[in-house]
């Protein structure tokens, strides 16, 4: 029942696994030592592998290093390579700011709120577009698969948004998310993977399709309700632009929107020093207070979210 | 057997009433996801009509088309008296394709890196760390970059420690414009690596066994093997990648610039943005930079998508 999740593919390329090289392993010794030996190619690879993780790691340790010394430290130390004039005092200002936890308020109702509508409503469009024939069906794919390709622009959409009556009201930074085109389509590419003998024996059982999708696929595709919750939460937690549209209260603005506003002070200082009203160390430090709970997650999710790529890409 | 086949033929709309009882809860579920996309996304299709208006949002798209239709007097504005424009274009076409050449590329060679690594330790821990970035948002990244290599920022303290002259990344246009695309690479090489990595796990192991017989070096059985193998996800993705072109990335820019580089780095969707929000130009002129970025996207979607088709591969229409 389970053997479709055995043909999905792994994260790294396993072309060295060990199966095959137990069968290989007879039919030519020699050369497969010679394949197990690290030689010149994979230190030129590790190297270059290397520098790019250093390239990738470089701007956290920076914006952590600024975040922890001192403002009289950034501006005369020659090279802020390692912290110096160690303070905490930034991170303290972060925790004591009232419009960074309202900002955080914000974006756990967007995270909280917001997930479980998308996650609800691209589901069971994803469930109905992977049942074979049904009045419509056709007619409802190509209507969803045009928007892909084509569409109004951002003007219209304002219009349309402010006409709906949700400009400035927190819902603007939900309601327009319910279904994401590309999360839809890995559900219905995954409830179509699943035997369709289980829908045909609930069916003789007496079921109709909504218990046959609540009691029979939806226990099924808990992973993949991971996976698609995943995308979404990361969505959420990330979003600014609809706020940044059409939320003018500050009381409604989320984290991203309160982090943009203290950034673009410091990026505005380019033109007009006196704009600046935030140190730079505080600014890290609010960086700090939004990534630290994704970097924390991370390495235990990112099976979840390569699944999702490597299933929507590869059957879609 | 005869029967059968007269089944199939039957037109769609036959026993319409006997299809819609069996089909009714399949129907209820679709509902929700039919009044969506018609909301968001067919109604600003339909108010596309805006372009051909002087737009007052008092009296809606019906009473502006009603009172100020003024066909392609939009179009003739921007494509004639807006010099801005046409350098906007310009910039957008640019920072699109060098940006799809770019991500592709980078995300081809990463895979390779990775998937030829043998370490496989690091290979775990640099997997998680390259990946790592994609979560992050431009708004994040615009504060690492802002204070990376402001005049202030470590960069530049390092030229100048080596005794080199400060440079103004952050205002200097060319400079800026190469901070793009080396931001675009470092959030999402790692992230689009993983489908080729996905297709390279999938090629026979039978084909690597042969070519070791024969006596291929690691670059030969690279070369002959994994590249065609990975050809047709990677023509799927820069089919793909072609629709946005035009598009070249809002989230980034918007986070990342300023007044000074706008000569280099302004493109169609922050041009729109600033037009109708701060310059507060008629809505109408945005319309039309909209309507006419999105008919060349489609029709690069589609001209690229037959071409591949003419050259043996799959499309996606």
């Amino acid at each position: 029942m389970f053997k479709h999740q055995s043909k999905e593919v792994g994260f790294a390329g396993d072309n060295d696994s060990k199966s095959p090289k137990l069968e290989r392993l007879p039919l030519r010794p020699k050369k497969q030592n010679n394949n197990n030996r690290i030689g010149g190619l994979d230190v030129v690879i590790f190297i270059i592998l290397f520098l790019f993780v250093l390239a990738i790691i470089f701007p956290f340790y920076n914006a952590f290093v600024i975040s922890i010394s001192s403002e009289h430290a950034y501006f005369n130390s020659d090279l802020l390579l390692w912290p110096q004039e160690v303070t905490w005092e930034a991170y303290r200002s972060v925790f004591t700011n009232s419009a960074m936890w309202k900002g955080f308020g914000v974006t756990m109702i967007l995270l909280v709120g917001g997930t479980a509508y998308q996650l609800f409503f691209t589901v069971i469009t994803g469930y109905a577009m992977s049942r074979d024939k049904w009045f419509g069906k056709n007619f409802v794919m190509n209507m969803i698969l045009v928007t892909m390709f084509f569409g109004g622009g951002l003007v219209p959409y304002y219009y349309l948004i402010t006409s709906l009556g949700l400009y400035n009201n927190i819902l603007v930074m939900i309601i327009p998310g319910a279904i994401d085109t590309f999360n839809m389509l890995l559900m219905r590419n995954y409830f179509a993977s699943l035997p369709k003998e289980l829908e045909e024996s609930a069916r003789i059982d007496g079921a109709n399709d909504i218990q046959i999708f609540v009691k029979v696929y939806l226990p099924l595709s808990l992973p993949m309700l991971a996976t698609v919750g995943l995308f979404f939460a990361v969505g959420n937690w990330n979003s600014w632009y609809n706020s940044m549209l059409f939320i003018t209260t500050s009381d409604y603005r989320p984290l991203q929107m309160v982090l943009r506003d203290m950034i673009s002070s410091i990026s505005s200082s380019v033109e007009s020093p006196t704009a600046k009203t935030y140190s730079e160390g505080l600014v890290m430090a609010s960086i700090f207070f939004t990534i630290v709970p994704m970097m924390c997650f991370y390495p235990f999710l990112q099976k979840f979210f390569v699944k999702g790529i490597v299933v929507g890409a590869l059957k879609g | 057997m005869e029967s059968l086949t007269i089944v199939q033929r039957q037109s769609p709309w036959r026993n319409i009433g006997k299809q819609l009882k069996q089909s009714r809860f399949l129907i209820a579920m679709i509902i929700p996801a039919v009044a969506f996309y018609f909301i968001f996304c067919y109604i600003p299709m339909y108010g596309v009509l805006m372009a051909f208006t002087t737009y007052y949002p008092k009296l809606g798209i019906w009473g502006s088309l009603q009172y100020h239709f003024v066909g392609f007097q939009n179009f003739s504005i921007i494509f004639n008296n807006d010099p801005k424009f046409l350098n906007v274009l310009r910039n957008t076409v640019l920072i699109g394709f060098g940006k799809i050449i770019i991500s592709f590329v980078s995300a081809i060679v990463m895979a390779l890196l990775i998937n030829d690594l043998r370490m496989r330790h690091f290979k775990k821990v640099a997997q998680t760390i390259v990946t790592f970035p994609h979560f992050l948002s431009w708004v994040v990244i615009a504060g690492f970059i802002n204070v990376l290599f402001a005049r202030t920022g470590i960069i530049d303290d390092i030229i100048a420690y080596c005794g080199g002259t400060r440079v103004d990344f952050l205002t200097n246009g060319n400079f800026f414009l190469a901070l793009i695309f080396t931001s675009d690479v470092w959030k999402e090489a790692g992230w689009s690596s993983i489908i080729y990595l996905a297709t390279m796990a999938g090629i026979s192991p039978e084909l690597y066994e042969a070519a070791d017989i024969d006596g291929a070096t690691r670059l030969q059985k690279t070369w002959h093997i994994t590249l065609p193998g990975i050809k047709p996800t990677a023509v799927l993705l820069l089919i793909m990648s072609v629709g946005g072109l035009l598009s070249a990335g809002f989230d980034q820019i918007f986070n990342l610039y300023n007044p000074l580089v706008y000569d280099q780095v302004d493109i169609l969707d922050t041009y729109i943005y600033r037009q109708t929000f701060k310059d507060l130009v008629n809505p109408g002129v945005g319309t039309a930079i909209g309507l006419f970025k999105s008919v060349v996207s489609f029709l690069l979607v589609v001209v690229v998508d037959r071409i591949a088709k003419l050259c043996g591969e799959r499309g996606i229409i």
